[in-house]
């Protein structure tokens, strides 16, 4: 009995990601209480060690700032008490996909994906006071002591991620049993208590709670646009659609004061203005144009003199190559040497479109003023060999 | 586990290709031929052929066709007949680096390239698994028609050596696209 505990005890650790309990209550963490089961604390230590996997892995977004402004909202969720037992750490992952999830200690993972989708602060305090609750209420504990066939659940897991190919990669990188638990359908009660836990908790500290049903708006955008028919944070069970349902519920049953809660769009965009270029970046190597666009012009909004930006979008569009997307392209590009002419990528852009034009003698002069600018550049030899085919087809007769 | 099959499998590819080696190959389901030594092994074949000297973990050489239509795995963008080799060129680093098993992707070197008269891009670039492995990677592709080939050497980082490389080039050198078979 024992050996079969230890050998499905990886399995604690996904359902840990996104399960609950029924406990209003949080418990104590297993290093503060000695009457701690083992397999708790065997589950906290595993979570550990697949943190330490992760954060050596290369995939975590790094800004210290941005960090102390995550953990300082995670703190006003909570109480000092439950602080003092669960250290929430936010750390943020470099992953254009909506997702975020929690390990038992405490420590949650934000995709960059789903913080850039956000618009404010209230919506940031919805997510991060539920990943809270999976931990507090230790949902992932109580769901696999709960599981009466385990042989069966593995093969159901296994299944249903099979079934998603976005959870591919997750598998590879996050482990088996993480990225299972991201994705598991046996804890419906779990995510329903999460929402309705991690409204009371934003709604106490003072945040607008109707923002949480705009998390959810963004996560079926998500869904819909990627066509994706059970993505992982919003498919954790009930279906999304319930969840909005169970979220208006709550909402009206939910003692509010009669002025509105606090949004704090401004102050959240500027905090997290590094990550939606970034992760617009993110978007635009995995084709995911719509999305990079959205992520580069909301990036726009808060800074109108960033020349990156602006090639960023020029990027996207010469890439989506739609319809005129070359000519509005140009368009970027020409604000960002505008706002920065020692800015060499513009210019080479607007080479490459120029030379696929046949405009030689202006291909040419955008190729020499990215050279002249960046005479290194990796891919000098690609420029040279453009110069030398514009130089030799602009002087043909 | 996952990785121990890996290996089993690649293993027992290896084992089964024994008596494949030596030139000249031709694939029944692809459209190129090319040629190389007698010391290395064939372990694939079909729309891309690999072959290897020691096993697939030490060192391999990829030879894949692909329809410009087909999608990656990892990346929406696509390859398209139009694209200039430096745009293709970043469709597979875009590919390569959606790709979360992949870690620490770094391009060494992107420069155009001509696969046997073939002009096309050239990369070579390291990453690492997840489980720590480091590879160094040799890329050479293009498009043709509408079909994309991609020719690669990719060793483990401390097995990447310029014997293989000479190889490589030889292959790259006796790469051939039937003309009755393309398109």
């Amino acid at each position: 009995m024992r050996m079969k505990r230890i050998r499905y005890f990886p399995l604690l650790l996904i359902i840990c990601f996104f399960v609950g309990s029924c406990s209003t209550t949080p418990p104590p963490s297993p290093e503060a209480d000695p009457n701690v089961a083992e397999d708790e604390k065997r589950l906290w230590q595993r979570a550990a060690e697949e943190q330490a996997l992760l954060e050596s892995s290369g995939v975590i977004y790094r800004d210290q700032a941005l960090e102390e402004y995550l953990h300082q909202i995670a703190n006003n969720l909570q109480p000092l008490e439950v602080r003092e037992k669960f250290n929430f750490r936010i750390r943020l992952i470099k992953d254009p996909f909506l997702n975020a999830f929690a390990f038992p200690n405490g420590v949650i993972y934000l995709h960059t994906g789903i913080l850039s989708r956000l618009d404010n602060e209230a919506q940031l305090a919805a997510l991060l006071a539920h990943e809270m609750t999976h931990c507090t209420h230790r949902h992932a504990l109580r769901a696999f002591r709960g599981l009466k066939n385990q042989n069966s659940l593995i093969l159901s897991l296994k299944q249903t991620v099979a079934r998603i190919a976005s959870t591919g990669d997750l598998l590879d990188l996050f482990g088996t049993t993480a990225s299972m638990a991201a994705i598991n359908g046996y804890a419906q009660h779990f995510e329903t208590e999460a929402d309705m836990v991690g409204l009371k908790l934003m709604a106490k500290a003072g945040y607008e709670p109707s923002e949480a049903l705009r998390l959810f708006e963004h996560l079926k955008q998500e869904l819909e646009a990627e066509n994706l028919k059970e993505p992982f944070f919003f498919a954790t069970h009930p279906q999304l659609q319930k969840r909005i349902e169970n979220c208006k519920g709550f909402l009206d049953k939910l003692k509010r004061p009669e002025a509105q809660g606090i949004k704090n769009r401004e102050v959240f965009l500027d905090r997290i203005q590094q990550v939606l270029l970034y992760n617009a970046s993110l978007d635009l190597k995995a084709g995911r144009f719509r999305s990079a666009r959205r992520g580069a012009e909301k990036y726009l909004t808060i800074r109108k003199d960033d020349p990156r930006a602006y090639f960023l979008v020029g990027e996207i569009l010469r890439q989506r190559g739609e319809l005129e997307d070359e000519m509005r392209a140009k368009n970027f590009y020409e604000q960002a040497i505008a706002l920065d002419p020692s800015y060499p990528d513009p210019h080479k852009a607007i080479g490459l479109i120029y030379f696929k034009e046949g405009a030689w003698m202006l291909a040419k002069q955008s190729f020499e003023s990215s050279l002249a600018l960046s005479p290194h550049m990796q891919d000098r030899a690609y420029i040279q060999g453009y110069l030398q085919e514009c130089t030799k087809k602009g002087i043909a007769p | 586990m996952k990785k121990l099959l890996c290996l089993i499998f690649l293993f027992m590819a290896s084992c089964a290709s024994f008596g494949q080696g030596g030139n000249p190959s031709q694939s029944e389901s692809s459209n190129f031929t090319l040629e190389f030594p007698e010391e290395w092994r064939k372990l694939t074949k079909g729309k891309y052929l690999m072959i290897t000297r020691d096993g697939a973990f030490s060192q391999y050489i990829l030879v894949q066709q692909r329809h410009v239509d087909r999608p990656f795995s990892h990346t929406k963008k696509k390859i398209n007949k139009g694209m200039l080799p430096q745009e293709a060129a970043e469709v597979i680093m875009d590919e390569i680096t959606s790709d979360r098993a992949i870690l620490n992707f770094q391009v060494l070197e992107n420069r155009p390239a001509a696969v046997n008269g073939y002009n096309g891009f050239r990369l070579l670039f390291t990453y690492k698994t997840k489980g720590g492995y480091k590879f160094k990677t040799l890329y050479y592709g293009f498009v043709q028609g509408d079909w994309f080939y991609s020719l690669r050497y990719n060793a483990a980082d401390g097995r990447y050596c310029d014997k293989d490389v000479e190889t490589f080039r030889e292959v790259l050198e006796s790469f051939k696209i039937m003309a009755s078979r393309s398109a």
